[in-house]
């Protein structure tokens, strides 16, 4: 269904006041609604049978400075439809209804949106700040935002920073950082504990305020934000390719997925075609990248578990793959390869050949790595029927790649939207069945990925063996697209990267928006934690495979 | 008659040319021989624990394919002093709001707990420092004081995470002293006795006498015995007081320096506790295969040093090869859930020791010592035990010659370890 045919189905259910504007010459046709409408239009989307817009991929604020917008994009996993919409509110107390009931995922990318736009969504449940601390003055993503000249005695750098005024200080709310919330007399019973940022099991600087009775959780909340380094804002002031080596940081696991969900959006917004070689370049190192980042997860899962050994095996097969890449694009972990038309460098002949090798010695040593652990009855037990995300869960709370379809959601970008040179290649999109336990539990998010590994393969021996003689780059002359939106994803490692793109006509962005798996797949904890063992929280964390690079970007 | 009496009175005897059981001021010489003992036995419990370490790390270095510490000494086989000389130097921090008192004093619980064991083992015909005639009792009842220790750690360290490992620990090894006594218990039945001298000397040199293949009960119950022991441990897949993943480190989360080298300390010489007490129990102990220990005692002068030394040869390597076998253990398996745990030994571990108590009981009434069904029994398992045996060497083997090609294939160069190179 197109998105025209959606505002037809709203302004006949809602009256025509409801749709404000269908905006057809964007790239993404948006619909404008009426902000009175919104909620009730999105349970109607969400709820009517040949809509079934099920899934929202992103939310984003957007500064139109005469009034803040927010954007959600919406996708209909049974039907694979999808669409846009907005909604316009003005700039001084900017009030949204939350859409939070609707899809549980927009909980955090309200927050999200509160924190950087400082737009109120009516009816959230919890809004509070996501990234930044609680006492932080002023919205960093809006147009008009300077950064303070000093916070708790850190001076800012920047000239032409307005001066802290005696009576902003006084008017500051007290840092209220999770880790100094209620205390344990407030919690009869319970036992509040801090597990983070500094803790092997989160793999990263991620911090969780535990609740819990013994070893049983009655609430495990996430605190993000410990590695926010404002990729958003930095895009908005750089050149479109000078975002390119910013957005490895993104996930430095798989740093290929959102060079690749850029371009992807760049080229579509300049309207630009990538030679039939530069897109075999592009999956070949995807799906290396996809192997390296799906040894890590499953590593990281065993050493969660208590296995150490599976994880420094799975490095030593990660240093090859790092070395091919170092050898294909000159860089071990961030990448910056893609180019927008093209990939940065050719891949030569031999490390074609290098690659063949690699996966000739790669399939045994995945035997054998079934052989230590995946059939190993502990590591069994400790994963099986443990913290089941039903497949309703997954796709409210906005989960994406494996983890979304280890709970039997059988949905994959590369299938199912795809892009690049995907539709050409043969491969299966691997389903959780519940291998182990029951669909959606640990081990089937482990299964699932170390399935998509041998996949991966098959895609790689396919795209060695068509990669195309010709051009690998059709670099383009300029890169200044004219005014138009775009929102393109890839299929990553950890599902969905998505890049939310405004061009206004200049050679920078007017908005870039990132959304990412990780996310997603940490805001879901908080929901599942209630009854999970110690062990059992480490294992659902590490099954979910979160980078906190990713969550915070 | 133990080895340090013996010394003393042949000391006394060459020194002061007098009868030892006559003379007045014997108990003097005797407090100075005990003395010196009892600092030999703390040399070789650091001594012991000190290597070990660097065993582990080279065995956990060649089962996860990387190398392991081989800077400090040959290969590598003094980190374990130049560990212990950074531990010495480093800061002894005590945690603002801990228990200053608990928590200074933990340590030495765990280690007195430890060390305490040390005085009942055999290591060799003569060397054992007391052959009490409850020895293995005393065993069972010493280590406890482990638990209090590792308690007390967590609880006074004013950490949640440490107190986490300490209540762990303090479920876990009160849990898993069960069946390990129940499993002990069918060796002093079948032995008669719980000295642990009277418990090797009731044994034999050859396979065929050791306890373990006298019937298939002592066979489960040596089985069940180190499941216990290593829960006891605190090894992997039972490390969950220390869980570095969940808990980072446990009970010993908030110690440095010199205490915290303490636990680890203990940690390892428990090891050497539990594969010794193993091997004195089911293996066979310190017994030289073919040479009654009635001919070892009866020797005088300089081959009474030999048989002694071969005596604690046979019995380190058997005791040693245990402590591999655990540390394999260790690099290779998961951990369980504290559920799981608790299951595990309430469930299946407790009932099956009651069992091969009641077993044994009934093959000892049953069957009459060296008949046909006893010979039957021995050989079908020491032929069982044999397959298991080569079926282990097999897989290491199989293991390493595949990736030994894998390697060769990919790097196109040979191999840089070879087989025989066990750390």
């Amino acid at each position: 269904m197109t998105p025209a045919e959606v505002a037809v189905r709203l302004r006949t259910r809602f009256g025509d006041g409801a749709v404000v504007a269908v905006q057809d010459t964007l790239l993404d046709p948006t619909l404008e609604l009426a902000p009175e409408r919104l909620h009730e239009a999105a349970l109607f989307l969400r709820d009517e049978d040949d809509l079934c817009f099920d899934f929202l991929r992103s939310l984003a604020g957007v500064d139109r400075k005469d009034a803040l917008e927010v954007v959600y994009h919406l996708l209909s996993i049974p039907r694979r439809h999808g669409v846009a919409l907005r909604v316009k509110t003005g700039r001084d107390a900017p009030r949204v209804a939350s859409v939070a009931d609707v899809w549980p995922t927009a909980e955090w990318h309200e927050r999200e949106t509160f924190d950087l736009f400082g737009i109120v969504f009516d009816g959230h449940p919890d809004l509070r700040r996501l990234f930044l601390p609680d006492d932080w003055v002023g919205y960093p993503l809006r147009k008009d935002y300077t950064p303070p000249a000093e916070y708790h005695g850190i001076v800012g750098t920047r000239e032409g920073s307005a001066p802290v005024t005696r009576a902003q200080v006084a008017g500051r709310p007290q840092v209220q950082a999770a880790m100094h919330g209620a205390k344990a007399e407030e919690l009869p019973g319970f036992m509040r504990v801090n597990m983070g940022p500094h803790h092997p099991a989160t793999h990263g600087v991620i911090n969780f305020l535990l609740e819990t009775d013994g070893e049983i959780i009655r609430k495990a909340s996430p605190d993000v934000g410990y590695l926010h380094r404002g990729i958003e804002k930095l895009a908005e002031s750089n050149l479109y390719i000078g975002t390119m080596p910013y957005t490895d940081r993104v996930d430095y696991l798989g740093a290929i997925f959102a060079n690749h969900s850029w371009a992807l959006a760049v080229e579509k917004l300049l309207g630009l075609a990538v030679p039939p070689r530069g897109e075999y370049c592009r999956v070949i190192a995807s799906e290396l990248n996809r192997i390296a980042s799906h040894l890590i997860a499953t590593g990281a899962l065993a050493m969660d578990v208590g296995a150490f050994t599976p994880f420094t095996h799975w490095i030593r097969e990660r240093e090859k793959i790092n070395d091919i890449m170092e050898r294909i694009c000159g860089a071990r972990l961030t990448y910056n390869y893609l180019r927008f038309g093209g990939v940065a460098r050719d891949i030569k002949p031999d490390v074609v050949d290098t690659i063949r090798l690699w996966l000739d010695h790669f399939e045994p040593i995945l035997r054998e790595f079934n052989r230590l652990i995946s059939d190993n009855e502990i590591f069994v037990r400790r994963l099986a029927d443990v913290a089941t995300i039903s497949a309703a869960d997954a796709v409210g709370f906005g989960l994406v790649g494996p983890n979304l379809r280890a709970s039997g959601v059988d949905f994959d970008l590369r299938r199912d939207a795809p892009y690049s040179v995907y539709p050409d290649l043969e491969f299966d999109v691997i389903v959780g069945k519940g291998f182990r336990g029951v669909v959606g539990d640990c081990y089937d998010r482990y299964w699932c990925r170390m399935l998509e590994m041998v996949e991966s393969m098959k895609l790689l021996r396919q795209a060695c063996d068509k990669l195309p003689e010709g051009e690998f780059w059709a670099k383009p002359k300029v890169v200044k697209p004219a005014a138009n939106e775009v929102y393109a994803a890839v299929e990553s490692a950890r599902g969905e990267l998505g890049a939310y793109v405004i061009a206004d006509g200049t050679d920078k962005p007017y908005r870039a928006k990132f959304r990412t798996g990780s996310y997603t797949g940490l805001s879901i904890i908080q929901h599942q934690s209630p009854g999970l063992m110690l062990a059992d929280l480490v294992a659902l964390i590490g099954s979910l495979d979160v980078v906190a690079p990713e969550v915070d970007r | 008659m133990n080895v340090v009496q013996h010394a003393a009175d042949r000391f006394m005897r060459w020194a002061f040319s007098v009868d030892p059981s006559t003379w007045p001021h014997a108990w003097v010489v005797y407090l100075a021989f005990m003395l010196v003992a009892a600092v030999v036995a703390v040399g070789f419990v650091a001594l012991f624990a000190g290597p070990v370490t660097w065993i582990e790390r080279r065995v956990a270095g060649r089962i996860m394919s990387r190398i392991g510490p081989n800077r400090v000494g040959p290969q590598g086989v003094l980190q374990w002093l130049a560990d212990g000389i950074k531990c010495f130097l480093k800061e002894d921090l005590v945690p603002e709001g801990a228990d200053r008192t608990l928590f200074r004093i933990a340590p030495y619980f765990v280690f007195g707990g430890m060390f305490g064991a040390f005085v009942v083992l055999p290591f060799g015909v003569h060397l054992v420092a007391a052959d009490l005639n409850v020895g293995l009792l005393y065993v069972l009842a010493v280590t406890s004081l482990v638990v209090v220790g590792l308690l007390m750690a967590g609880w006074a360290s004013n950490s949640k995470w440490a107190l986490f490992g300490g209540v762990r620990s303090a479920a876990q090894l009160v849990s898993y002293e069960i069946p390990s006594a129940f499993a002990l218990m069918t060796v002093i039945l079948f032995a008669g006795t719980m000295s642990m001298q009277g418990v090797v000397a009731a044994q034999g040199g050859f396979p065929w006498d050791w306890f373990v293949f006298r019937n298939p009960f002592l066979f489960a119950a040596f089985f069940l015995y180190f499941t216990a022991a290593i829960a006891e441990g605190n090894r992997t897949p039972f490390d969950l007081p220390e869980a570095e993943s969940e808990l980072v480190a446990g009970y010993n989360v908030e110690y440095s320096g010199m205490r915290y080298l303490f636990f680890m300390f203990a940690e390892w010489a428990n090891l050497w506790i539990m594969s010794a007490v193993a091997t004195v129990c089911f293996l066979g102990g310190w017994q030289i295969p073919g040479v009654s220990p009635a001919h070892v005692a009866a020797v005088e002068g300089f081959a009474f040093v030999g048989w002694e030394a071969l005596s604690f040869v046979i019995f380190a390597a058997k005791a040693s090869t245990l402590v591999i076998i655990v540390v394999q253990l260790r690099w290779t398996v998961p951990r369980l859930r504290i559920d799981q745990l608790m299951f595990t030994c309430w469930k299946y571990l407790v009932p099956l020791s009651f069992a091969c108590i009641l077993g044994v009981l009934a093959l000892m009434v049953v069957v009459r010592d060296g008949g046909t069904v006893d010979l039957a029994l021995r050989a079908a398992l020491l032929i069982f035990g044999f397959w298991v045996v080569v079926e282990y060497a097999r897989r290491i083997r199989r293991t390493y010659l595949a990736d030994k090609a894998l390697y060769e294939r990919m790097e196109g160069k040979k191999l840089w370890y070879p087989p025989y190179r066990m750390p």
